[in-house]
């Protein structure tokens, strides 16, 4: 960590790849490809899930019967130990940025960070002590945005972005009482929406200052995080952080809108976020650009959700194609968007991916193919 | 990069600039409420946040005595915040609803997340700038230093920057104002206004 800053570094390249993708599709980046593709949703209903008995749909690793966080956090070092070396990983040019929200929560009152960290150091071998981004929703995206920084400060040569968490009562018990859980799979956008489904889940990008030997390439522009500065729970009803937020992040990339062919939003399924999120976009009149929501199909992963969802624009870009955004059937927001209601072949350039959370936190980031 | 001002806030006396400006009385029940009563400011919202939060929100006016916060723009202003021991204070107050009192509340639930209290000031300050929250093992300020410069790569003119504390054993807030100015920044002097020592 002893380089100095170059100030003038936006233009830098940053690659973008995956490393590691474990949700209820599958417990590899191609398991969920191929999961995506067929239009597959990891919801289900779970009998007595609920505060008070509820059957509340959710999207959890049914092969992970007891402690939860500490074993998806291993599960997902199977693929990332077959994609990256070990001399990578041990580095001392590596750095590790893991984005949550509760982390190992079951645990609590105990440290519920400190497992993580242990087995990051021990199990992975990693050496330099982990960053942790927990800023709720968003976490995901500003985790990437900060593994750029790191990248274009040429303090390290890889970052390794780890989006994490899991279902727990803690949270279960915390969205029910804001009534905020769906009480079928979530419906992102969707006129019969209305409310959330829970997910867990854990994702792995690494951006490095190197094209590395992937057979794919993707460059990170830019991006950025800004809040509502309106409500701690309630999304703006105007979009404003949202719109800040996409606004810095076109001109930190030095691009126009008109060269964004995807969005990958948010979208939670809620009757609130949604329709600030169709008025953002229509702010910026980016309401016409192919546009969905992977909540359908994951669920809402919390910390873990910038991370799942960025790897999923990878797979769009790689592939040329939309995934439908399933659950979505009739608009149900006040201003038009234009939903993928089939997967289907288009040109993927350029994408924005956006998020927006708890606190008023609105991130946003755009990925280029090289 | 400079620092500007410096802010530390205990139960016990409020420090800005290295200087005790208050002595909190030691049978006070409500220290944050002192404070807030103290500071002559108005804002209802303060008495419905959680303690994170609240430290927070005295932090940043006991600084605006120092700083004039109205001359940056609405979104020149970055909020770089970190603990330890996230929002332990709240998630304490939401487990104990859920395991021992059968019931859940949601003003209790939505400040389960360390990042509301960076919310809670750009409402009050009407802020849209960079914003982030992070869990380190113990306060870093090369860290802040090293986050400050990433900001002030992009549009960002000046780092809010604080580490904030609220959980069975202690409650404490230290902040400080970096701008993109000329200048130095001299760490140990600022580690001693911060009185950095008593963090734990």
């Amino acid at each position: 960590m002893g380089k100095s800053t170059s100030m003038d570094t936006s233009l830098k390249n940053v690659y973008i790849t995956y490393g590691a993708l474990v949700t209820p599709l599958g417990n590899t980046v191609d398991k969920n490809f191929s999961a995506l593709k067929e239009g597959k949703s990891g919801i289900k209903k779970y009998t007595n899930s609920g505060f008070t008995n509820e059957n509340w749909p959710l999207a959890k690793i049914e092969q992970i019967s007891e402690n939860r966080f500490d074993t998806l956090l291993r599960t997902s070092f199977i693929e990332l130990n077959q994609k990256v070396s070990i001399a990578t990983l041990t580095s001392s040019d590596t750095l590790v940025i893991v984005s949550t929200t509760k982390a190992n929560i079951d645990v609590f009152p105990n440290d519920t960070f400190e497992s993580g960290v242990t087995i990051l150091k021990n199990e992975l071998g990693i050496v330099n002590e982990p960053i942790i981004v927990s800023n709720a929703c968003i976490s995901g995206v500003v985790a990437i945005n900060l593994a750029a920084d790191y990248i274009r400060a040429d303090k390290f040569k890889d970052v390794i972005v780890i989006g994490i968490d899991v279902v727990s009562d803690f949270v279960i018990h915390g969205f029910q009482s804001l009534y905020a859980i769906s009480e079928e799979a979530a419906k992102p956008f969707d006129k019969e929406r209305t409310g959330i489904t829970l997910g867990e889940g854990v994702a792995i990008v690494i951006l490095s200052s190197e094209k590395r030997n992937s057979a794919f390439h993707v460059k990170y522009l830019n991006g950025s995080s800004s809040n509502d500065a309106n409500h701690i729970s309630g999304p703006s009803r105007t979009g404003e952080g949202l719109v800040r937020s996409i606004q810095k992040t076109l001109e930190r990339s030095h691009i126009n809108k008109d060269q964004i062919d995807f969005i990958s939003a948010h979208g939670t399924g809620t009757i609130y976020n949604d329709e600030m999120e169709s008025i953002a976009f229509d702010r910026l009149e980016l309401n016409t650009k192919s546009f969905n929501s992977l909540k359908g199909y994951f669920g809402h992963t919390l910390g873990a959700a910038g991370v799942i969802e960025t790897i999923v624009c990878l797979l769009s870009m790689e592939h040329n194609l939309v995934f439908k955004s399933l659950g979505y059937t009739t608009l149900g927001t006040s201003k038009s968007l234009n939903l993928a209601t089939d997967t289907s072949q288009t040109q993927v350039n350029t994408v924005l991916k956006t998020a927006s959370g708890f606190g008023g936190g609105n991130a946003s980031l755009i990925l280029i193919k090289d | 990069m400079k620092v500007v001002a410096t802010c530390s806030l205990f139960p016990e006396e409020i420090v800005l600039n290295g200087k005790k400006i208050e002595s909190i009385p030691s049978n006070e029940v409500d220290w944050k409420k002192w404070v807030y009563s103290s500071l002559n400011i108005e804002y209802p919202k303060f008495h419905k946040m959680d303690s994170l939060a609240k430290l927070a929100f005295l932090g940043i006016s006991v600084l605006e005595k120092e700083i004039d916060f109205s001359t940056y723009k609405d979104e020149e202003v970055g909020l770089i915040f970190a603990n330890k021991y996230s929002s332990y204070y709240s998630d304490n107050k939401h487990f104990i609803n859920y395991t021992q009192k059968n019931m859940v509340s949601p003003s209790d639930f939505v400040y389960t997340l360390p990042n509301i209290l960076t919310g809670e000031i750009a409402i009050f300050k009407k802020w849209y700038g960079d914003n982030v929250f992070f869990i380190l093992k113990k306060f870093d300020i090369e860290f802040f230093i090293e986050q400050a410069e990433f900001m002030f790569s992009k549009s960002i003119k000046a780092c809010l920057c604080g580490w904030i504390e609220s959980n069975e054993n202690s409650e404490q807030a230290y902040l400080f104002l970096i701008e993109n100015k000329e200048g130095i920044v001299l760490k140990d002097e600022i580690l001693e206004e911060l009185i950095i020592d008593k963090i734990n």
